[in-house]
């Protein structure tokens, strides 16, 4: 019971927060948060949950960017009209990369997952049809309502953290299902597992595609605020490394734990390179670094831990 | 003659991905801990050559064993700050602290020799030469043989002596070698001095004909990496097998395809082998 | 490296007082006018971004206080802003880090929290696009001085503007560099162009084909490869098998570096060279592998010149001040700075609207620029129509200007070199 209450208190804090922040540059902060916790609590369902370690993540997240422009530049529709078809490439993707990768273990698995996500960068970044090197630009300037391009951040702030909500809710429910005690059997060991007669290949599948269908919708949200994509901003390794970075660090395979991540990652990011980043000596990074070290260093199992230190380690 | 000056060049530069990844398969291979700070490892051996060179004077015979003394030092001190904690923790701590202290270092080292590309003499170890047509570079040819006896090196200390016994023991099972009378903590502080004193040999001969920056490491981690993992976690011959057939692979397709493909060309194998191969090509099953 | 003893030991010190309080900024004088600057000054890109920085904080510098020598150069001659009471400039400086989401973070923090009057900036033309996109949204003037990509212009910004040529006007100049050596009877019959895939690389070889096509010079080879290769030893290969009568190379220092390396160790020498700015402007490219590419050609909208001009001068200064010469990307930032300065200065006021007002009466001659520009004049798409820019050629360690003819300073040396 207190438990549900503090994570009650803890959304009504964070929902309140950018209204009291009257600062555009701090709002847009908090949308971002948001954002990268729609990500990075995406990929807490495979790599979390399950314990597949996936470091090929922004394949999904580029194919929902890059959708939403390439919809936008074909049809002259708003480009979150391109959202919908992110998700429908991204399960396919995830079909397509989770059957034959699935059948490696640990390492291998994250590695063949870095593969095949720079394998389609390189392509992509030669591929005219959907900008190449140029890239894909959405809407200079917006025509109506339904390009969602705002000057205030705050429309983008509630709208991410509704689909946070959802997201977050989809994941609740799936821990408390069986499908949350088959994950947690995979995780512990899929040899184990499957002799309990777990259908481990289906489960993961699954975990995957909810997984590649939220990322992508983190992707098309994030075209649709930034307004340009190229292969390197949505489909570079820095962007499927943030993910587990930030899972990592909040705690993953717990429900808050991402979201705990990115809103200490993301934060610290952006006011260090306030602090720092005009100086252009690269202390940003030094202070950066150093922080992320330091945590990992004395909590490995994510600062999560810290809320519960009762209960037992996880992942 | 053109396609086997293609296939030489890929033999070498393959000879080189053996040599950057040398360390990184004592590291991640045997004790299985990623290490994404591997290639700033590398750029800080660099530039210990680099500063060996510029201002102590000295040349590649001695800047090089100098850089893997260094790096021996700071594989100790790194271990026992950081991976001692976190070795035996979830594989997304390991990631967490490794990819910060790449940050760290890559951008530590922006702060002292700033952004600026440096490079040394290309000619320390001698100029080119041409042996029939074909033209090569003596620089290349030491790394390349360097790769070849460091790798051979590596794979007598782990299978031939009481050391590497103790190496793989710990490797192994932690708990079982303790049981017998080995100290894992310093086997495993020595398996990250070892496995870093070769990331020293490899920055110092790399420096000999490549660019140092402070990013340089993160441009060729990424193929270490599939060093490593195409040629099986914990086997060190593996990784020179993988190096080599991934720099012919890479001159090749770049040669016959397209620069711009070769790459593609890399992981798509690389994906296929661990589809058949799921250990690897020599890795243990 | 004159920094790098004293910068380990701060290092040091660093690491180990981690408590120590973080030192903020000084307060801003409350009468200064800020100018949000925008550049890559950490990732890939960071070593152009920082000379750029160099060369600003030189501006600033000549701006603030009297430097009565630089005769027509505008707010040179007195201290601070004239047409504002004498108010002095100041730069705030952000990283973009190279990507187009913190670049927009950084513009909407300069301007919401900085309140500053103009954004200036950024380098990479992805970022370029989406921070001048929240300047326009919030009605700040935004000057781009060096990216390129032609859709920058093309969006019906109406608070953008651009100082620097762009491609077509590269394309142009090397072309007809192409065609005048050729009407002297040296043969050209076979172009090749090697160019990374990065959105410069191709769009700028993009360009340089179409202008090619239009004149009837044939481009007989297109080498492309992934940007910061590790090795190529294969791009060398196949252009020394086809070895054409030119070779334009496109590329940024790590690659530029490599080739000039490569084509030493396997011996490849074509008759011509062109080198395109960003590598091979790069002052750590001239220093590190300069003397394997003597002869190699350069468009530049900069040369020192000759003594006494405002060229000259310029470069004196940065030279004193840096211990090297003002490279190309860097006057061209430093010359976009000159032109905002001097519009924020003539519209005697810092309301963004006013100095929009003023950027586009902007109308300088030659005497007021160190770069060879005929001239500064914005069009309504905010892009500058008297750019222009010369050929120079690596002589040393120097670029000298070659071609036109009467803006040359030196003459051309042909074949190209390479190493001795």
């Amino acid at each position: 019971m207190s438990r549900r209450f503090t994570a009650l208190v803890v959304v009504a804090v964070l929902l309140a927060a950018p209204l009291l922040l009257g600062n555009a540059f701090l709002q847009r902060v908090a949308a971002l948060v948001m954002l990268a916790a729609i990500s990075a609590s995406a990929w807490n369902l495979i790599g979390g949950y399950a314990g597949q370690v996936s470091i090929g993540h922004a394949v999904f997240f580029g194919a929902g960017a890059y959708s939403a422009l390439l919809v936008y530049k074909l049809t002259d529709w708003p480009p979150i009209a391109g959202a919908p078809v992110g998700v429908a490439v991204s399960l396919l993707l995830a079909c397509v990369i989770g059957l034959p990768t699935f059948r490696l273990r640990g390492h291998y698995f994250s590695m063949a997952t870095i593969a095949v996500a720079e394998l389609i960068r390189i392509v992509v970044s030669n591929w005219q049809f959907v900008g190449a090197a140029v890239g894909l630009m959405g809407p200079a300037v917006p025509r109506s309502l339904a390009d969602l391009s705002f000057l205030s951040p705050l429309p983008y702030f509630y709208l991410f953290a509704a689909v946070l909500a959802v997201l977050l809710f989809l994941t609740w429910q799936m821990q408390r299902s069986r499908m949350g005690f088959y994950l947690g059997a995979i995780r512990a060991g899929e040899r184990a597992a499957l002799s309990l007669g777990v259908p481990v290949l289906r489960y993961k599948l699954l975990a995957l595609l909810l997984s590649a269908g939220f990322t992508a919708l983190a992707g098309s949200l994030y075209a649709v605020m930034v307004g340009f994509v190229d292969a390197e901003s949505a489909l570079g390794i820095l962007i499927s490394v943030q993910m587990v970075i930030i899972a990592a660090l909040g705690g993953a395979g717990t429900l808050f734990g991402p979201l705990l991540g990115a809103a200490i990652l993301i934060p610290l990011q952006e006011t260090t390179n306030a602090l720092f980043g005009g100086g252009g000596t690269g202390l940003t990074y030094i202070v950066y670094g150093a922080i992320i070290l330091l945590i990992a260093r004395f909590r490995p199992g994510g600062l999560l831990e810290l809320l519960h230190w009762r209960r037992r380690r996880v992942a | 003659m053109i396609l086997l000056q293609v296939v030489v060049g890929g033999l070498l530069l393959g000879a080189v991905y053996a040599l950057f990844s040398s360390g990184l398969t004592l590291i991640w291979g045997m004790m299985n801990v990623v290490n994404f700070a591997h290639g700033d490892f590398v750029m800080l051996a660099m530039y210990v050559a680099f500063l060996g060179y510029t201002v102590l004077g000295l040349g590649p015979a001695w800047f090089i064993p100098l850089a893997a003394a260094v790096m021996f030092l700071f594989g100790l001190l790194v271990y026992f700050a950081l991976i001692r904690h976190v070795s035996r923790g979830p594989m997304l701590a390991q990631i967490l602290s490794t990819f910060g202290l790449a940050l760290l270092l890559r951008y530590s080292a922006f702060w002292v020799f700033s952004a600026n590309f440096v490079t040394l003499p290309d000619t320390l170890v001698g100029g080119n030469f041409a042996i029939g047509g074909l033209r090569l570079q003596a620089s290349r040819l030491v790394a390349g043989a360097t790769a070849l006896l460091l790798t051979i090196g590596l794979d007598l200390l782990l299978t031939r002596t009481a050391l590497g016994g103790r190496l793989l023991a710990v490797a192994e099972d932690r708990a079982a070698a303790q049981l017998v009378g080995i100290r894992p903590d310093r086997m495993q502080a020595l398996a990250w001095g070892i496995g870093a004193a070769s990331t020293g040999i490899a920055g110092g001969l790399i420096a000999l004909f490549f660019y140092i920056s402070p990013t340089v490491g993160e441009s060729l981690a990424l193929i270490a990496f599939v060093t490593v993992c195409l040629g099986g976690f914990g086997s060190v011959p593996g990784a020179l097998l993988a190096g080599l057939a991934i720099g012919v692979i890479e001159s090749l397709s770049a040669y016959l395809i397209g620069p711009v493909y070769q790459d593609v060309v890399v992981y798509a194998l690389f994906v296929l082998v661990l589809w058949v191969r799921p250990q690897g090509l020599l890795g243990r099953a | 490296m004159p920094n790098v003893r004293r910068r380990l030991l701060l290092l040091a010190g660093l690491l180990a007082a981690p408590s120590l309080p973080v030192i903020a900024p000084p307060a801003a004088a409350e009468d200064t006018v800020k100018i949000g600057v925008i550049e890559p000054l950490s990732g890939g890109a960071a070593s152009a971004g920082q000379a750029i920085k160099a060369a600003l904080e030189l501006g600033t510098e000549i701006v603030n206080t009297p430097y009565p020598d630089m005769q027509g150069l505008p707010l040179a001659a007195g201290t601070g802003f004239p047409g504002l009471g004498g108010r002095k400039l100041e730069l705030d400086y952000a990283d973009n880090q190279g990507s187009p989401a913190v670049g927009q973070n950084q513009a909407l923090r300069l301007i919401t929290q900085d309140h500053v009057v103009a954004l200036f900036g950024a380098y990479q033309s992805g970022i370029t696009l989406t921070t001048s996109a929240v300047a326009e949204r919030y009605g700040i003037p935004f000057l781009a001085p060096e990216s390129v990509a032609t859709n920058l212009t093309e969006r019906g910004f109406k608070w953008f503007f651009r100082t620097t040529p762009i491609g077509p006007d590269i394309a142009r100049a090397y072309i007809g560099f192409v065609l005048d050596q050729r009407k002297q009877g040296r043969k050209i019959d076979s172009v090749a162009i090697v160019n990374d895939t990065t959105e410069y690389g191709t769009s700028i070889a993009e360009v340089i084909k179409k202008q090619a096509d239009a004149e009837g010079v044939k481009v007989t080879q297109n080498v492309t490869y992934n940007v910061n290769a590790t090795d190529v030893s294969s791009q060398v290969l196949q252009l020394k098998q086809a070895s054409p009568d030119l070779v334009i190379f496109i590329s940024y220092t790590s690659d530029a570096i490599l080739y000039a390396r490569t084509m030493k160790n396997l011996d490849y020498r074509p008759p011509i060279v062109i080198g395109d700015d960003s590598g091979f402007s790069d002052p750590s490219f001239i220093e590190s592998v300069g003397d394997l590419v003597q002869g190699a050609i350069n468009r530049s909208a900069f040369a020192p010149g000759r003594p006494g001009t405002l060229s000259y001068k310029m470069n004196a200064l940065y030279h004193q001040r840096f211990g090297r010469d003002l490279d190309e990307t860097s006057a061209r930032s430093l010359q976009g700075f000159f032109v905002l300065v001097d519009a924020i200065n003539r519209a005697g006021s810092t309301d963004p609207g006013k100095i929009q007002a003023a950027l586009r009466a902007t109308d300088m001659k030659p005497a007021q620029l160190f770069t060879g520009y005929n001239g500064v004049k914005f069009d309504d798409k905010g892009q500058n129509t008297e750019s222009a820019m010369l050929l120079t050629q690596l002589q040393g360690k120097d670029y000298v200007a070659v071609w036109p003819q009467a803006e040359a300073t030196g003459s051309l040396q042909l074949p190209y070199a390479g190493w001795k």
